[in-house]
């Protein structure tokens, strides 16, 4: 049985998944400068938090590669050109081989934990999570999608998980060239104040353009606790498939620089683990069966959880 | 009378002003990220590092504001409807706090160093979106709108002048001058160029001169480039400059979200450069990205009298 048959068993039993918790947010709050996601200067910690994650008892651990594409390393740039003539070395091949890098330091976590945890490859929109403005075009975002998605399926994941896809377009796409890779595909909306889909498209717009190419469970995140809910009713009456929901803690606390998302959210006061699981008790009610956490949460998110799950 | 004051009648009568070197870039020697100006997390570090340019004797310092703006915090949200939702409070005005907070610290390194000559405090102020991509820029409207609320906190904090810095376009050079001027600072525009000496819009350094001319900037540079693309630049804006003209080039290579430092222009090379930019009749050389106060003390050494 592979990792990911029983997850697939879990799901179809109405067994609740446990996602893991937040780790660019994490590694910035240990200290970690952000760059290059941590895996060029700082892998072992990397590995290590993977580790906590699987410790505290999540089932589906996920890559630090959130929002790590090209484009990242060439929106800073006028053109190709401009990259070559001052940019660093390795930065054309930098995207494919922090990838590899990533998904070595999951693999490695789960070995040494001799569980059988799923990994799933992270894929994210491909330009600022929270500008579905800055969205490319359909024939663009299923090219880059869809070597991303190479990268997983060479680099060997269980599944890939789409997250934050903060619009119906690029969602569809990024869908397209995930499932074309064979892996089960999880896609998973973000969710802005009007309680839809980031870009202002209802979530139901959202659920049937992802079901429809064949993905396995579709989810909400990036969304404060006390909205999921919301979040996961309309993901429910949308489709028949699993649905699922990590929400955020604490707030955005963006850089004074315009480089790539910079996952540095605080004052997470408000929300404890133990408030966080105590709420997430209601979208389980609501038909929730894939729970975690995203930005500002912690291993002891993910514990506390598992307590109630 | 402003520090400045001396500093551009000795440009004008013909001596090398000395500048002062990369910024950012030596927030990372310092082992500090890039994510943040650190002007109000460590203003201990950013105090220090003009301190150490001053020392190494930088006529005109640089605030450590490189591209920071409102635009800066609100660009990273859908809108401000989003930036409530889910940002931390007070993101409207981190911009100007923080550029208020970076001309205090080098107001401070200025009085703790005491140094016996003038030192005048040039507030930076880049492009509004991303300085190598002139495609992103605003309209002219939004970025009027936009300059006039930084030189108007950069006038009021007690910037002595303004280098409108890593520009890639006539418009925006000009817009951004235009607020300079009307918040009453004399002002210095810095261009990003190709290997050719051209703007990333495809304009010239001739275009340059006849749009800004007639505001009277007091030197237009070239900088954010390797020194090879400066001297290019240079070339093409001394032919049709008629006031003074400077040059910072950046040394070592972008390797995005921080900085790749090379061997490759040591101060001893880097002051050879500068010397036949001098020749050319380059009225004002300093350092960008890579550059560190050892650089500056080589110039400042080789450069003057």
């Amino acid at each position: 049985m592979t990792p990911y048959d029983r997850i697939r068993r879990q799901l179809d039993d109405n067994t609740a998944v446990l996602l893991d918790g937040a780790i660019g947010s994490e590694l910035v709050r240990r200290g970690i400068r952000w760059r290059g996601h941590g895996l060029r200067t700082d892998p072992d910690q990397v590995q290590a938090l993977h580790a906590e994650y699987i410790a505290a008892g999540a089932d589906v651990i996920r890559t630090n590669t959130f929002q790590l594409n090209d484009r990242i390393y060439l929106n800073v740039f006028r053109d190709p050109d401009h990259r070559r003539h001052i940019g660093a070395p390795g930065l054309e091949t930098r995207a494919h081989d922090l990838t590899f890098r990533a998904v070595e330091m999951a693999v490695a976590a789960r070995d040494e934990s001799g569980t059988d945890v799923a990994i799933a490859g992270v894929m994210a929109p491909l330009e600022h999570c929270f500008r579905p403005d800055l969205a490319p075009d359909d024939s663009t975002a299923l090219k880059q999608h869809g070597e991303i998605a190479d990268w997983f399926s060479q680099a060997g994941v269980d599944l890939l998980l789409l997250e934050s896809m903060n619009n119906v377009g690029e969602a569809r796409m990024a869908a397209e060239a995930a499932v074309s890779s064979g892996l089960p595909v999880w896609v998973s909306f973000i969710m802005g104040p009007e309680g839809a889909i980031l870009s202002g498209e209802p979530l139901a717009d959202g659920v049937r353009a992802v079901d429809a190419l064949g993905v396995e469970a579709v989810l909400v995140n990036c969304v404060p606790p006390e909205d999921t809910a919301h979040g996961v009713e309309q993901l429910r009456m949308a489709t028949s498939l699993p649905v699922g929901a990590f929400a955020q803690v604490g707030r955005f606390d963006p850089p004074s620089w315009k480089f790539e998302f910079h996952p540095r959210f605080t004052d997470s006061g408000d929300w404890s683990p133990e408030k966080y699981a105590e709420k997430a008790q209601g979208w389980r009610g609501a038909g929730a069966r894939i729970i975690g956490g995203c930005c500002g949460t912690d291993p002891n998110y993910i514990r506390a959880l598992r307590e109630i799950l | 009378m402003s520090p400045y004051d001396d500093i551009r009648a000795r440009m004008i009568s013909g001596e090398t002003i000395i500048l002062d070197g990369g910024i950012g870039t030596e927030i990372l020697r310092r082992d500090l990220t890039w994510s943040d100006h650190q002007v109000l997390d460590r203003p201990d570090a950013i105090r220090g590092l003009h301190e150490d340019y001053i020392r190494a004797g930088a006529d005109v310092i640089t605030t450590n504001s490189f591209q920071l703006a409102k635009r800066s915090f609100l660009g990273h949200f859908r809108d401000e409807a989003h930036m409530n939702y889910i940002g931390v409070p007070g993101l409207e005005e981190r911009a100007a706090e923080m550029l208020t907070a970076s001309v205090d610290l080098c107001k401070q390194a200025r009085d703790n160093v005491g140094a016996d000559r003038p030192v005048a405090i040039a507030g930076a102020v880049t492009t509004l979106e991303w300085c190598f991509r002139p495609d992103l820029a605003p309209t002219e409207d939004q970025m009027r709108e936009e300059y006039r609320e930084i030189m108007a906190t950069m006038a009021a904090a007690g910037a002595d002048l303004i280098l409108l810095e890593t520009v890639n376009s006539v418009t925006e050079a000009r817009v951004g001058l235009e607020a300079a001027v009307r918040a009453g600072l004399p002002c210095w525009v810095g261009f990003v160029c190709n290997e050719q000496g051209e703007l990333f819009t495809g304009e010239t350094m001739a275009d340059v001169e006849n749009a800004l001319a007639p505001l009277e900037p007091d030197v237009i540079l070239v900088n954010c480039i390797p020194p090879d693309d400066a001297t290019a630049g240079l070339r093409e804006l001394l032919a049709v400059r008629k006031g003074p003209c400077g040059v910072y080039p950046h040394i070592g290579r972008f390797d995005p979200p921080e900085w790749h430092f090379t061997a490759e222009y040591p101060p001893t090379t880097l002051l050879e450069e500068s010397q036949r930019w001098k020749e050319m009749g380059t009225r004002v050389i300093g350092g960008c990205c890579g550059t560190t106060p050892e650089h500056i003390a080589k110039l400042a050494e080789g450069l003057r009298g």
